[in-house]
């Protein structure tokens, strides 16, 4: 860990300000503390925003509105999140472990770094840490990185789980910045790997995120966060599915799917929720709508087994929810 | 009448100190003279497996802030290799790079956050070699091994059969399969560390530092540097775990003791966690084939089992998975094992957790669930009918041996009859649901070499118990007390103990599920020599009311001394007499009436798991293990051991795993999120079911170790379960769901 300044302001429009290039905002701890001693990331600036009055989980016309800065285990034990957004409480129960869900941050959690073990190591080469070194995961140990959006420079899988329920949800992240605020969609807000893995998002210099809203709808009530995983807790998804489905009667009126642990950023599968749109809830529909979920995976040679997982995580995801009716 | 604790359910006696953080570990000592801080002393690992350092650059560490000294090959501190002893070579003595990870430079700063980022700033340049790092392709050396270990390889056939080929070749039913078992880490919870520290003219040296033999880690340091092993004290009452890791020393130790000399002053070394996977030796890879040759009915006629384990050219552990399995388990006329061995420029390795018994097990009892698939056998029956009453080859039988009772005992607790023969016949929604059993073994004997105890009798009516064991969170320090207590026959809460410091009379290591058999003699040894001290001081001393009696009018029964009409509690006999206390030391040692016998504890493992039928993740979701190693003395702390040991047989199953890169001699995992053990969450309820049977021959109490023996056997259990779920044998660990889709 190396010196750097350290600022605790109690304003937004403070924080922005004090932040710039080259600058860590500071809210949980558990990856930038971490990432800082292993000398992976070595901010000259540290912004400790946990006085910032970024809180609140509040439910209204528009939907879930929840604050930057509140906890992992905060929003998951939420009522309210639990009876209309049960694959959010589930795919933050299902994150980190206790002590770390107490801790991190919402806002933190979205932004959270890749557990690509190369990204961690500074004796490796990395394109995401040190652009233009190189990827050691192609042909290193790879059995869980990405097989969706991957590029030659880059096979870092996103590790949130949260933010794969919210994708699906069709959430959208706040913004504030010297230059005013703006909101985005949580899709959009991630940006593939391409040439510079380095950019792993469109946020600005400086810029913070405030809060997030997770739109009301006739399918998030319906929904299930599944992940999959060598051990029951405490492990990154190999795979993973946000599922949430609209019902009329047996029928699937519309479906929202994204996908964990294979990506190199959340995974919306807008062909599997179109093949399931319309049709009955039965194992058929399921197998058939999820034949294409893989499609344009690049597997490598530890992971070859990721297209299949996938596959069955989905069709799972949907068993689970079809019965649960 | 005190009622004796053995065999109770007794809380650990330094649980309280464990639980509210009053517990010392080696890196929670300060220094003794609170005005000289120690110094904090920071490593720095190679970035190649092979090769050699050309130059290295240290001037921008040496100028960072805080900094003291930065001691590398270039600027050495004179430590010796101490073959036999660990590693073959001594770091920062020479520039060649040995395995990837290797200690190459150490930094020493005024805080440990400045050692650390001045450690960064060291820039190497290496002479590269490619490195030899795969297992399967680089030459097979016969073994040999170092001197004193059995013999790597050997044959035993019945009179009149030319080889194990020919054996094989006539049995009616022949099953072969081939495994491999990736490098484990033994991930003690507490990193190694050390606290050094000097006397005032350096002639003596204290080391805080975890050790499972406290007296050998102390005389392997003084070699290393150069001292007489009496002017090292190695003091370590906790240790956060050893599993093989503290059995010798690595070379932290006497890193940061060569530089408290040097600079004259304390030097504390913690190891970052990602350097405790390379600096610290762990379990070699290995590859075995197992050969089984029966008869139709399921009787063992041949075994052969030949294994091909990484050995580190830095030494120090040769893997011998078949001694204690495939050559003592079952009744065999014909037994061949060849212990191969790989030579690799991989970090060091160290005897982990069962080192060669729960490999050697997993692949054995695996052979052993296909061999009943081959017969038509149940496996319990199987194993029953290949019962061995004395090793193949000789005429030596058991001291005490019960595995049969733990079968059928285990079978009955757990529900073993409403198994189905048939894979994938029992199906719960999503998850296809299967039974899996295995035999567990494990040596259970006592140490050959002289153990010591020391026993104070004090006169507030208080004992003090104090051998040089270590306490590695097993309880040893618990069982000098129950020891004492049962010895004395005065209540355990008069009974304290103390272990782990070289200051005490040398004490059972805690290897090789030993300590426990060794301990108990050596107290009870030392109970004996303390009453006769005690008799000795009531007869001649002239304020006690028996001086002048013969010793022999005098008995001691349950905390009195008892003759000549009287009766006294020996607190009351010291105060009278004005002696605060009296003590006696006493060494115990196996004698003739071990010799031609087997000393093995015995287990046996029934196992369910469910597979999710969707997306394959094996979850074991029942266990039961019931277990013959005598004399239970702590039923809370044994059944905490085995609990602890099934929970690595699960691990051994289905998760641990660092892979290598082949060409890079990296490890994947450095920290306990990327190299998995088991969380609660994967773990059921274990149901531990004792025996309790008292060996007749191992010692008085009839207590034998028991220590791995819950890590023998149980991945076999668990693979086997699996087997039964859905009809898939995987015999590459661990067993992972891509396995099983």
């Amino acid at each position: 860990m190396r010196a750097y300044t350290f600022t605790q302001p109690r304003a937004v429009r403070e924080a922005v300000t004090q932040a710039g290039t080259d600058t860590a905002f500071l809210a949980g701890g558990t990856t930038l503390v971490d990432l800082m001693k292993l000398d992976v990331m070595t901010p000259a600036r540290v912004v400790d925003i946990n006085r910032l009055p970024l809180r609140g989980i509040k439910l209204d016309r528009d939907g879930l509105h929840i604050g930057a800065l509140e906890r992992m285990s905060d929003v998951a034990a939420d009522r309210n999140v639990r009876r209309d957004y049960p694959m959010i409480a589930q795919a933050l129960q299902l994150s980190a472990s206790a002590q770390l869900r107490n801790m991190a941050s919402i806002g933190g959690n979205l932004l959270q770094r890749t557990r690509c073990g190369y990204f961690r190591d500074v004796s490796t080469p990395c394109n995401k840490r040190e652009p233009g070194t190189g990827c050691a995961a192609l042909t290193g140990i790879n059995r869980t990185h990405a097989i969706l959006g991957t590029s030659d420079a880059c096979v870092a899988t996103h590790p949130s789980d949260l933010a794969v329920a919210l994708v699906a949800l069709g959430t959208h992240v706040h913004l504030v910045s010297g230059r005013g605020t703006r909101t985005v969609p949580l899709d959009g807000f991630y940006a593939l790997p391409g040439s510079t893995p380095d950019v792993e998002n469109v946020l600005r210099p400086g810029e913070l995120i405030t809060g997030i809203t997770v739109p009301r709808s006739m399918w998030a009530a319906n929904s299930v966060y599944l992940k999959i995983r060598d051990r029951q807790s405490y492990e990154f998804a190999l795979t993973s599915a946000a599922v949430a489905i609209e019902w009329r009667g047996r029928t699937i009126r519309s479906a929202r799917i994204a996908a964990g642990g294979v990506g190199t950023k959340p995974w919306r599968l807008p062909a599997v929720e179109r093949a399931l749109t319309g049709r009955p809830a039965t194992p058929d529909v399921f197998e058939s709508a999820v034949r294409t979920a893989a499609d344009g995976a690049r597997p490598l040679p530890h992971n070859g087994f990721k297209p299949a997982l996938l596959r069955r995580t989905l069709v799972r995801a949907l068993t689970v929810l079809a019965e649960s009716r | 009448m005190t009622v004796s604790p053995v065999g109770r359910d007794i809380d650990r006696i330094d649980g309280r100190a464990k639980v509210t953080g009053a517990a010392r570990y080696s890196a929670d000592y300060p220094a003794s003279n609170p005005a000289v801080q120690p110094a904090h002393a920071y490593l720095v690992t190679s970035t190649i497996a092979r090769g050699s350092i050309t130059a290295m650059d240290t001037v921008a560490a040496q100028n960072a802030p805080g900094v003291i000294q930065v001691y590398s090959p270039f600027n050495r501190l004179g430590l010796r290799a101490v073959p036999g002893a660990g590693e073959n070579y001594a770091p920062l003595e020479d520039t060649q790079i040995r395995f990837r990870g290797q200690i190459i430079a150490m930094v020493v700063a005024e805080r440990s956050e400045q050692a650390r980022d001045a450690a960064r700033l060291v820039r190497t340049s290496y002479d590269e070699q490619p490195p030899r790092l795969s297992l399967a392709d680089e030459p097979r050396v016969p073994a040999t091994g170092p001197p004193g270990v059995p013999a790597p390889s050997s044959t035993v056939l019945a009179p009149g059969v030319p080889s194990i080929e020919a054996a094989l070749a006539a049995s009616a039913v022949v099953v072969e399969a081939s495994f491999h078992q990736p490098m484990q880490h033994p991930v003690a919870m507490e990193p190694h560390s050390v606290l050094a520290e000097w006397n005032s003219d350096q002639t003596q040296l204290t080391l805080h530092s975890g050790a499972q033999l406290p007296h050998t880690s102390a005389m392997v340091a003084a070699m290393r540097l150069g001292v007489a092993p009496a002017a090292v004290r190695l003091i370590a009452p906790y240790v956060g775990g050893g599993f093989g890791s503290r059995v010798f020393p690595w070379f932290d130790a006497a890193l940061a003791a060569a530089a408290a000399r040097q600079l004259n002053r304390p030097v504390m070394l913690v190891l970052a966690r990602e350097q405790v996977f390379t600096v610290v030796g762990h379990r070699s890879a290995v590859d075995q084939r197992i050969t089984l040759g029966a008869s139709r009915d399921g009787v063992l006629n041949a075994v052969r089992h030949v294994s091909d384990a990484a050995v580190p050219f830095v030494g120090y552990r040769w893997m011998q998975p078949a001694v204690d399995t495939s050559a003592v388990l079952y009744k065999i006329p014909n037994v061949e094992f060849d212990q191969r061995h790989v030579m690799l420029d991989v970090p060091p390795t160290c005897a982990m957790r069962a080192p060669n018994e729960a490999p050697g097990a997993f692949a054995l009892e695996t052979a052993m669930d296909e061999l009943a698939v081959a017969t038509g056998l149940d496996p319990v029956a199987l194993r029953l009918r290949n019962y061995a009453t004395v090793a193949p080859g000789t005429d030596r039988g058991w001291s005490s041996k019960h595995l049969d009772d733990c079968y059928r005992i285990g079978a009955r607790r757990f529900g073993w009859s409403a198994r189905r023969a048939t894979p994938r016949s029992r199906v719960d929604g999503q998850w296809l649901v299967g039974m899996g059993m295995a035999s567990a073994i494990y040596p259970g004997g006592r140490r050959p070499e002289p153990i010591q105890a020391r026993i104070q009798l004090r006169d507030d009516d208080t004992a003090l118990v104090s051998s040089a064991t270590a306490d590695t969170g097993t309880g040893a320090t618990t069982l000098l007390a129950i020891t004492g207590a049962h010895g004395l026959g005065i209540p355990l809460r008069r009974v304290s103990s103390e272990a782990g410091d070289t200051a005490l009379p040398q004490g059972a290591p805690s290897v090789g599920s030993t300590a426990a058999a060794s301990t108990v003699p050596a107290v009870e040894a030392a109970v004996t020599a303390v009453v006769a001290a005690l008799i000795q001081e009531a007869v001649t001393n002239p304020q006690s009311p028996w001086h002048g009696t013969d010793s022999g009018d005098l008995t001691y029964v349950n905390g009195q001394l008892r003759g000549a009409g009287r009766a006294m509690p020996f607190g009351r006999l010291l105060t009278t007499i004005g002696r605060r206390s009296v003590e006696a030391t006493a060494t115990a040692q196996p004698g003739p009436e071990v010799a031609g016998y087997h000393f093995h504890s015995f287990g046996a493992h029934f196992c369910e798991v469910r597979v999710n039928r969707h997306t394959g993740e094996p979850r074991v979701t029942r266990f039961t293990t019931v277990v013959d190693a005598g004399r239970i003395v702590n039923a809370q702390a044994a059944r905490s051991q085995l609990v602890g040991g099934v929970i690595f047989g699960i691990g051994h199953a289905l998760l641990e795993d660092n892979p290598l890169e082949l060409d890079t001699g990296r490890l994947a995992a450095g920290n306990l999120a990327d190299y998995m053990v088991p969380v609660n969450a994967d773990i059921p309820d274990i149901d531990i079911h004792f025996l309790d049977r008292p060996d007749p021959v191992v010692n008085n109490l009839g207590a034998r170790g028991l220590g791995e023996l819950g890590t023998v056997g149980s991945a076999a259990a668990v693979g086997n379960a699996i087997y039964n779920a859905t009809g898939k044998r995987i015999r590459d660990l661990p067993i992972t769901l891509d396995k099983l889709l």
